[in-house]
């Protein structure tokens, strides 16, 4: 890995794991005021590290199985928030119904 | 299946951490052979009876270390015993004077000072430290430097004169020179090759 | 209040005297790569680096046992089971600690012999207490889980949490045997030392905070059992699924096969996935209690651990975690702000937010208010982040010039430590170093003083 690829790859990496954390902050926030319009902006902090997954895939010269890893777990970070707040929202309703 | 009751989770939390130890104690059995002194990436501690190199090999795509002709540190061939004893004092160095809280050994340690898994093969002893010392032997710069470190500063972060004896100097230099045969798995990389990378 | 509490109030004390030692001793650290020839072969830059981990460790560990302390009575409904040991071992503890503090101040280092790992300084990194210590911490320890067992056995009872709690102290105190021996291969040295470093902070650690998270939710939030017990099983259950074999990504470099380099690379990478899922959680959390809770900065600080453990352990681990990057970036300031990031976020905001529940119960006060700890919610996090931006910057430059372009000799780390980008790193990592120690000291004051009262009762209207 030549000096200026190793700065760009990690610079890359953190930036896609950044608009990943990005999305599940925006949106939760959304679902929780029921604001489309954060729901919306989350989706573009996806679709931006989509992006960076597919700029590190096509141009660092990481190997190909950590390549894959990223783009696999880029697919994975678009399901991860709403499956984690249907469980929530499921577990505290579940919650609320026996008390 | 209830993904709602905590049962469910606490069997997922437990078979999980079961299969995750399981794998750990088949690969910890199987990395401690490898880095067994005399396993494949740990070499014997006579080792320090040859010459030591490191270079990169194309197959690994890592840089590795090359073991080479006879090279006696101090100019004297040391039995396999000997060598383990001096292992002992100069690891025993390392721990007392506390060296890792401002070098790394392999990366690990503090950052404070340079890394030393290939401080033996530095090409600083032959440009500075001999000429500086006077020695005209590696090894003997080496000890003269660990003896007196703040004698013979290079950049304004010098190394403290931790008073080591001249025994334990030696045994310092030998466990370096061990260290720098340590099959690292290509760390550091392009050591001594400014600007090569491949 | 229970005895176990009082206990409890007294071990928090200690932590928060020690965050600040700490502190100080962090901020020396810093120095002397501005000041390198600062107090030279009087008192080197290694024993300041020693106190300053080795007190991050201990207050971590007692603001822990404080937590569980505070909380174990009111789990299990009765007084802590063997107290009188229990407060004895404080004392103890508290005096090993300050005879450690005096030995490494003023003794240092000693010969290459078996009285200095006896009695002056093992040197591995985090375990350098010499080994009378060590062993008073594996006692500490163990009166510890005695408390913790014997109050289950007679209150008859026990609780999910409790279960994982005590699960947890087992491997804790195993690993923490290997601060004893002397293993000349180095190794096998750090092989069995990164059991301890990564399975103490990666792994039991971050159970047990866990643990001490239920209770609080429960408590600041009033969520319910059963949901604090499903969330902490499956936290249990991610943490451990990945970072048992996460271990790899330690043993990359350290002689270890080369298998390490795939296992440890997986297992790292997926960690962002989880800590993501936290993050929702926590939004979740703040929107449907954000109303009902009393205790804002309590609540303040849990959120912030959340987004901490994002960016410190996700983002900053994910940057520099594949071994291809890890072989440039491994050992350099970059490892430092990592470092720093991911300790502060898993468990420094999780011990202040334990500290403020203590506080508002102390006090009595129906809700907690005021200015001073938005100030000092701010300084620190503020403060942390301006630290770990700068090592970053710093670490990136070593990486670039020192390792990649100058293939990392001594004249490489020489020229790499000289280059700009690294000593602003160095001064930009010291100004924000005080800015967080301010937050320090806006923290302890608020902590300390006791809070307005805004009773229901005595609420009377203004004078026209």
């Amino acid at each position: 890995m030549t000096p200026q690829a190793l700065l760009e790859t990690a610079v890359l990496m953190g930036l896609f794991v950044l608009a990943g954390g990005g999305y599940g902050g925006l949106y939760a926030a959304g679902r929780l005021r029921a604001r489309s319009g954060l729901i919306r902006a989350g989706g573009v902090c996806w679709a931006a590290a989509f992006a960076i997954a597919i700029a590190i895939a096509a141009l660092t010269p990481l190997d190909f199985g950590w390549k894959l890893l990223i783009l696999a777990s880029a697919v994975v970070y678009a399901i991860i928030p709403p499956v984690a707040w249907r469980y929530l929202e499921r577990m505290h309703s579940g919650e609320q119904a026996t008390e | 299946m209830d993904i709602q009751d905590p049962s469910f989770w606490r069997s997922g939390a437990i078979s999980t951490t079961l299969v995750m130890l399981v794998v750990l104690a088949f690969l910890t059995i199987d990395s401690l052979q490898v880095i067994s002194v005399g396993g494949a990436n740990v070499p014997k501690y006579d080792v320090i009876n040859q010459q030591i190199g490191y270079a990169y090999n194309w197959s690994r795509r890592a840089d590795v270390p090359v073991i080479g002709g006879p090279q006696p540190l101090f100019g004297k061939t040391v039995t396999e015993a000997e060598a383990a004893g001096l292992m002992r004092t100069g690891k025993l160095v390392i721990q007392s004077r506390a060296c890792m809280d401002c070098h790394t050994i392999f990366g690990n340690g503090a950052y404070y000072g340079p890394d030393l898994t290939k401080s033996w093969l530095d090409p600083a002893w032959q440009q500075i430290w001999m000429p500086m010392t006077g020695k005209t032997t590696r090894e003997d710069a080496m000890v003269e430097f660990l003896m007196h470190p703040d004698k013979y500063p290079t950049w304004t972060r010098a190394m403290p004169n931790l008073h080591l004896t001249e025994d334990e100097a030696r045994a310092t230099v030998a466990y370096l020179k061990w260290i720098s045969a340590v099959d690292t798995n290509g760390f550091p990389a392009n050591f001594g090759q400014a600007g090569t990378s491949p | 209040m229970y005895r176990s509490q009082k206990l409890s109030l007294r071990y928090y004390a200690a932590a928060i005297t020690l965050f600040g030692v700490m502190i100080l001793f962090g901020l020396l650290s810093a120095l002397y790569y501005l000041f390198p020839s600062m107090l030279f072969n009087v008192f080197n830059f290694n024993m300041s680096k020693i106190m300053h981990i080795d007190t991050l460790v201990i207050w971590l560990l007692m603001g822990f046992l404080g937590a569980v302390y505070w909380y174990l009575p009111k789990e299990l409904g009765r007084e802590v089971v063997g107290m009188w040991l229990a407060e004895l071992m404080f004392w103890v503890f508290c005096a090993a600690v300050a005879v450690v503090a005096v030995v490494f101040l003023f003794v240092q280092y000693g010969g290459a012999n078996e009285f200095s790992m006896w009695f002056i300084n093992q040197g591995r990194k985090y375990v350098e207490a010499p080994r009378w210590a060590s062993i008073g911490i594996v006692i500490v320890m163990l009166v510890f889980a005695y408390n913790v067992i014997a109050t289950c056995i007679k209150a008859q009872r026990m609780t999910g949490i409790l279960w994982v709690l005590v699960l947890d102290l087992i491997p804790l105190l195993v690993v923490y045997l290997d601060a004893f021996p002397v293993v000349t291969n180095m190794s096998v040295d750090l092989y069995w030392w990164w059991w301890l470093v990564h399975m103490w902070v990666e792994s039991t650690w971050e159970v047990l905070i866990g643990c001490v998270m239920a209770l609080v939710l429960m408590d600041v939030m009033g969520t319910s059992r059963r949901i604090v017990e499903a969330w902490l099983y499956i936290e249990v259950m991610l943490v451990l699924g990945a970072g048992i074999l996460g271990l790899g990504h330690h043993y990359f470099w350290i002689g270890t096969p080369q298998y390490w380099l795939s296992i440890g690379g997986f297992f790292s990478a997926l960690e962002p996935l989880p800590l993501l899922g936290m993050v929702v959680h926590s939004i979740y959390d703040a929107g449907m209690h954000r109303m009902k809770t009393a205790n804002q900065p309590a609540f303040f600080w849990i959120t912030a651990e959340a987004f901490g453990n994002f960016i410190g352990a996700g983002v900053w681990g994910f940057m520099m975690t594949l071994p291809q990057i890890n072989l440039f970036s491994h050992g350099t300031q970059w490892t430092v702000s990592h470092g720093h990031f991911a300790f502060y976020g898993a468990y420094v905001c999780g011990v202040i937010a334990v500290l403020y529940v203590a506080k508002q119960h102390v006090s009595g006060a129906a809700t907690l208010t005021g200015r001073a700890w938005k100030w000092s919610f701010g300084l620190l996090n503020f403060g942390m982040i301006g630290m770990v931006m700068a090592l970053l910057l710093a670490g990136m430059a070593q990486a670039f010039y020192g390792r990649a372009i100058g293939g990392s000799t001594l004249m490489a780390f020489t020229a790499a430590s000289e280059n700009l980008w690294f000593t602003s790193g160095m001064w930009a990592r010291m100004l924000f170093g005080v800015v967080f120690a301010a937050g320090y000291v806006v923290l302890v004051y608020d902590l300390l003083t006791s809070p307005k009262r805004v009773p229901v009762l005595q609420a009377q209207p203004e004078p026209a």
